[in-house]
């Protein structure tokens, strides 16, 4: 090769360097948070494996709506991601361990609910494009200002049919003790119906009462145990023949959780509650092939959002910015 | 006798063009010293070029220009087609790498005073090319429709409605209604994939006449030595090739190892938004920030539209046949000023911009 040629291709590989260096910059403006979810050959092996102290952590705000308006709290979140799973780390306070989820107490007489909710954490992910979720997050599926087309009381939803979310939803009663969070989707809300499905499968909870609505219908099986936090799942469950072995004080699980299969299953749950918070690790694989999941590619960003229930019920929430997924390898 | 040697080829290639014919291709010279390094800007130019128009090509194969579609035909391409995000990564580092070239290639053109007649044609036509390079720009940022191109159009729109006279007609002409939206978006993309580059494409045919029909610039005065000549036909061509090649490799590996960023959707409504200046054009919003309110028209317009007209109108300023830089200092030292000075608002554009804490 001619010197002129040899300089020639060597500016040019400087120029590209020096190119990479200018404009690979990631140009955003106003201040969106991001968790970068870092890669890893191997899955974390439970809530205490030594890589989530390595990872860095990003605290997210939430401020809480309805009856929790004015009150702020956050989560600490961490991401790892292998070569075909993805695996979320979370972290909050909160005073009190609420699976109570409406169980039955038996005062010796009758049978009634104990009051009492459940704590939840839920992310959505963008399947397609929901307009403007990529900014405003949960504003525009789940609190909904008055005259959009998607703004139904008390229910969520997209706004079209070409809209579609990836609705990941941990509960501490109803799908925890089974070892999963929900997986559904969030697509066009209707006038009768919201527009919340669970995915293909099998999942979600079973309520455990009589025809009459009055008590239990199920207890424990012979031989079984109670699930964690003393909740009884669906499969171990059995049909109440004698309430005579019930004493005062009995409590039994009103919301009984079933094992998920097929694409409802997809999101797999570790949890503990230990001094005066919630630690979760949700895990699932990148790309489920199931058309009711977001596939996450590494080289792509996602915009998500997440909500908080305290012992709460749906729109008693607190709520996260929307915020951005990245990848990093 | 030197100067003949130059303009040997601008001899041949009119008559090429005349008679046609690829045999006529085959004999025509051009001096050796056309493939030194320091014109080797030019070759890289054209090989940017040439991967601006096969990119862009390819990604218009999926793009479509309605609002919110547009943001989803462009991750569509980026993320689930095969190689979309080396093609759209090889588009984006392309146009910026070209900017630089292009910078540099017209650096070199004025030191060597390459501008100075019979060349002052070349030169124009080169200024022009240049000045065709904001558009492309302006017109392309938008077409992703995501968040940083959306607010980065709307601040140029307001940058350029400041522009006395023209100005909103300018705006209205591009945007075609109170709001950036689906005209705006269906007229920029005629502009960009249509109108701009018939132009440049007309630009760069000129500058090549011209540079044919008034020669290339010599050696400077003083340095004169026989040149000896090489065929056009392969050894110009091959090196332009192998520029290309080596262009294309080395972009598409950039692309692949870091890909161009696509943003959030453009949200009309999310007036938070605050996009951050790309790095050819801090220097113009460190202008704009400088001067305000009724003098925001001097950093607008008038010092970057005085000193495009200075560059545009060197040849009929720096009259002598004078070549040499050193006896030139005038030109250097009013070169090395605005060099100075833009290096300089480019720097506090890009504190203000990308390491002060409220960004």
């Amino acid at each position: 090769m001619q010197k002129p040629m040899k300089i020639g291709v060597l500016t040019c590989v400087l120029l590209s360097i020096l190119g990479l260096f200018f404009f690979s910059n990631n140009v955003t403006g106003a201040a969106k948070q991001t968790l970068t979810t870092v890669y890893s050959k191997a899955a974390p092996t439970g809530l205490d494996d030594p890589m989530w102290v390595k990872i860095k952590a990003l605290e997210v705000p939430f401020d809480g709506k309805e009856k929790f308006a004015g009150k702020k709290t956050s989560v600490t979140t961490k991401a790892v991601f292998t070569d075909s799973e993805i695996h979320f780390w979370f972290n909050w306070k909160d005073a009190n361990m609420s699976v109570t989820k409406e169980a039955w107490t038996y005062d010796g007489k009758t049978w009634s609910h104990l009051k009492g909710d459940e704590d939840r954490i839920s992310l959505l992910f963008e399947i397609n494009r929901i307009n403007n979720f990529a900014t405003k997050g949960c504003a525009v599926t789940c609190h909904v200002p008055p005259g959009a087309p998607n703004a139904k009381e008390g229910k969520f939803g997209t706004a079209t049919d070409a809209e579609k979310g990836d609705l990941w939803h941990w509960k501490a009663a109803r799908s925890d003790p089974a070892g999963y969070a929900d997986d559904g989707y969030l697509a066009k809300i209707s006038d009768t119906k919201g527009g919340r499905k669970g995915d293909a499968g099998k999942g979600g909870d079973r309520q455990n009462m009589t025809a009459d609505k009055s008590k239990p219908m199920y207890m424990l099986a012979p031989g079984k145990k109670l699930a964690k936090n003393g909740i009884l799942l669906a499969g171990d469950a059995v049909e109440i023949t004698d309430y005579s072995v019930f004493k005062a004080g009995d409590v039994v699980t009103f919301r009984m959780p079933v094992a998920a299969e097929g694409s409802f299953g997809d999101i797999k749950a570790v949890s503990r509650y230990a001094d005066g918070a919630w630690t979760v690790l949700l895990s699932r694989k990148l790309d489920t092939g199931h058309d009711d999941d977001v596939a996450f590619n590494p080289q792509k960003k996602y915009s998500f959002a997440m909500a908080l229930f305290d012992d709460s019920k749906d729109q008693d929430s607190y709520d996260s910015e929307a915020l951005t997924l990245e990848f990093k390898k | 006798m030197a100067e003949t040697e130059f303009n040997s080829m601008e001899k041949r290639l009119p008559n090429f063009a005349a008679r046609g014919g690829f045999a006529k291709l085959l004999q025509v010279e051009v001096p050796a010293d056309s493939i030194c390094w320091h014109r080797f800007f030019g070759a890289l130019q054209l090989a940017l070029v040439f991967l601006l128009f096969l990119s862009g090509a390819l990604m218009a194969f999926a793009y479509t220009p309605v609002p919110g579609t547009a943001y989803d035909s462009v991750d569509y391409f980026q993320f689930s087609l095969s190689l979309g995000n080396v093609v759209r990564g090889v588009h984006h580092y392309a146009w910026n790498l070209l900017l630089v070239v292009m910078g540099l290639h017209l650096l070199r053109a004025l030191i060597v005073g390459a501008y100075k007649a019979p060349r002052r044609i070349v030169w124009i036509s080169g200024v022009a090319f240049l000045l065709l390079m904001p558009l492309f720009i302006i017109s392309g940022d938008l077409l992703p429709w995501d968040q940083k191109g959306y607010w980065s159009t709307q601040v140029r729109f307001s940058i350029i409605a400041s522009i006395p006279v023209a100005g909103d007609f300018l705006v209205q002409l591009f945007r075609g209604g109170p709001l950036t939206g689906i005209v705006a978006l269906t007229r920029l993309y005629v502009l960009h994939i249509l109108l701009l580059p018939c132009a440049l494409v007309l630009l760069i045919g000129l500058h090549f006449y011209f540079m044919a029909t008034r020669g290339l610039s010599g050696p400077l005065p003083g340095k004169l030595i026989p040149r000896p000549k090489v065929p056009f036909m392969p050894a110009i061509v091959n090196r332009w090739l192998a520029v290309f090649i080596v262009s294309a490799i080395g972009l598409g590996l950039v692309a692949w190892q870091w890909p161009a960023a696509l943003g959030d959707p453009a949200d009309p409504t999310d007036s938070a938004f605050i996009p951050r200046p790309e790095w050819w054009v801090l220097f113009l919003n460190q202008l704009v920030a400088i001067f305000k309110g009724p003098f925001m028209v001097l950093g607008s317009a008038i010092i970057p539209g005085g000193l495009a007209l200075l560059i545009g109108a060197l040849p009929f300023i720096d009259r002598s046949p004078e070549r040499r830089p050193s006896k030139r200092m005038g030109v250097m030292v009013a070169t090395a000023v605005v060099l100075a000075g833009l290096t300089a608002l480019s720097v506090m554009g890009y504190v203000e911009h990308f390491m002060r804490p409220e960004h």
